[in-house]
């Protein structure tokens, strides 16, 4: 039998391998949170996971038309190009919606068990992921053979785009969900911060043109740098710069630092509180 | 079975070295952080401002103060006092749900608290994926719950509704399964925050039933729990707490009995 101190209890705030060692703990726990995500999300929906493609196509449709016809960017296949970006906006978008009330809508959980709390965060990321998964899938297949005509060796860097992603997601939604539980706010600055970010972070338009003078500060929004990569091995089916990559690699690191940490640090008090 | 003593010292029994106990609090208190930390809106401060209002009225108010509890493996003892004495606190910081604002706490094993029954439970789900879902809040992983998934059903005797949405369940039947899971879970510690008083009388009886055989099995148990009856018929030993403090330690009839005078 193993004996536990528990200095701030086990839903508490703790150094960065204890954290580690606790939710690897409870993998069950998180593994039947994405699943009851996704249980509630699809079952008794005839059309399920059509609904999840509805929206952002529909959104994708709606920039092509606007963008291709009444304001002219100049892209071959510009479809291509807004397919390949939208759908990781909009898994983004998403994410960190569902941070402004995760704990919230789990009070009842957090005040009666005692457990690592960032499991709910991570089980949100984690649902969103398979979803997002499901559709990327698609999208290769549907650019592949409509837009490159053949399989680009670049589409096997897609994975490392994905951790940089789910870093990202994890990164940014950990601080949303910890303001949430000290101010009702989050919730409605949030949405404008998104559509502000939307602007600011090339979804329908190249990185391109942004002015030359303009791009160090438009790569402070880290989305930038992750929509970026994603245009070049799926857009334009060519490997990045190791810069672009290693750069982007290194501000998912620090966002995921930072936000863990910001997590942590009021880690033992969301039971006291929600 | 260990004896129930007055003072929370603990004596090592026959074993020369000393016996680690299954639950240990020393000195520990707990501030909420609400008190300690007032959060202060933007709308709160212009109220107050408007209104002539002091700024800080949050006095740091203790729900716990410098408890000490010693409680041997194979012992069931009781927390009692009346609305708002800090039991349900006490739990919460044995169960690391909240951290001690000061003090140490330590336990030893598996320790499942059901604070609240079905706390993990969805309406949409149904009973099986509900079974799986608060297996996993509690920690138990999936190969431990295939073993006992026919206990717990059993037990809780909804068999036939195992493929039924939860939100379909009477109410009754949904605290029966939430039950039946926590206590089949056989944890080495076992903290319930009255939730003694569901289902009828007949499932009620073979809840005592359950919980006694878990005892004499050696499980520990702590309870909070306002039904009297129900703290002598399971436990030994009775702590008495009044707003944070502990009066009173010892065999559960007298405390009983000292805690009835007291409230008079």
């Amino acid at each position: 039998m193993s004996a536990t101190d528990q200095v701030a209890g086990i839903a508490g705030s703790a150094k960065a391998p204890r954290r580690l060692s606790q939710v690897w703990r409870y993998r069950e726990l998180l593994r039947s949170m994405i699943i009851r995500n996704l249980k509630v999300k699809y079952q008794r929906s005839i059309l399920g996971f059509v609904w999840t493609l509805i929206n952002p196509l529909l959104t994708v449709a709606i920039l092509v038309l606007v963008f291709s016809h009444v304001v002219r960017i100049p892209l071959k296949d510009y479809w291509a190009f807004v397919l390949s970006g939208y759908f990781v906006w909009n898994c983004m978008l998403q994410t960190l919606n569902t941070g402004t009330y995760i704990f919230a809508e789990h009070s009842r959980l957090t005040r009666s068990v005692a457990f690592p709390s960032e499991i709910l965060v991570f089980g949100a990321v984690g649902s969103r992921l398979l979803e997002f998964l499901a559709e990327i899938t698609l999208i290769l297949v549907v650019l592949a053979a409509f837009h490159h005509f053949r399989i680009p060796p670049s589409f096997a860097l897609l994975p490392v785009l994905v951790v940089i992603q789910v870093l990202l997601a994890i990164g940014l939604a950990l601080p949303i969900a910890t303001l949430s539980v000290f101010y009702y706010d989050v919730q409605h600055a949030l949405p404008i911060a998104l559509t502000t970010l939307f602007y600011l972070s090339p979804v329908f338009y190249p990185v391109q043109m942004v002015p030359e003078a303009a791009r160090p500060f438009y790569f402070v929004n880290p989305l930038a740098g992750l929509l970026t990569l994603y245009h070049e091995v799926l857009y334009n089916g060519r490997m990045p710069s190791l810069a672009l990559l290693s750069g982007v690699m290194a501000t998912a690191l620090v966002v995921y630092a930072i936000g863990y940490a910001i997590f942590n640090r009021y880690a033992s008090v969301y039971a006291e509180i929600v | 079975m260990p004896s129930s003593t007055a003072t929370p010292a603990f004596t090592p029994r026959s074993s020369e070295r000393a016996v680690e106990a299954a639950v240990e609090l020393r000195g520990v208190s707990k501030r909420f952080y609400y008190y300690e930390h007032r959060t202060k809106t933007l709308r709160e401060w212009f109220i107050r401002r408007i209104l002539r209002r002091p700024l800080n009225v949050g006095r740091a108010e203790f729900t716990l103060r410098n408890f000490d509890l010693r409680v041997e493996r194979g012992e069931a003892v009781a927390l009692i006092g009346s609305n708002g004495s800090g039991k349900s606190t006490a739990l919460r910081l044995i169960a690391g749900i909240y951290g001690p604002s000061s003090g140490a706490i330590r336990t030893l094993g598996r320790l499942t608290a059901v604070i609240e029954l079905g706390a993990g439970f969805h309406p949409e789900l149904t009973g099986a994926d509900n079974v799986a879902l608060y297996a996993a809040v509690l920690g138990l992983g999936r190969k431990e719950l295939a073993g006992r998934y026919d206990e717990i059903v059993d037990f809780a005797e909804t068999r036939d509704f195992m493929d039924t949405p939860l939100k379909y369940y009477s109410s009754g039947m949904e605290a029966r399964l939430a039950f039946s899971i926590a206590v089949c879970l056989e944890p080495d510690v076992l903290l319930l925050d009255e939730v003694l008083a569901v289902g009828d009388q007949k499932f009620r009886a073979r809840c005592f039933h359950r919980l006694r055989a878990y005892h004499e099995r050696g499980g520990t148990l702590i309870l909070v729990s306002h039904e009297l009856d129900q703290v002598r018929e399971l436990c030994s030993r009775a702590v008495w707490l009044d707003r944070g403090v502990m009066v009173m330690d010892g065999g559960v009839d007298n405390v009983l009995a000292a805690s009835r005078a007291g409230s008079r």
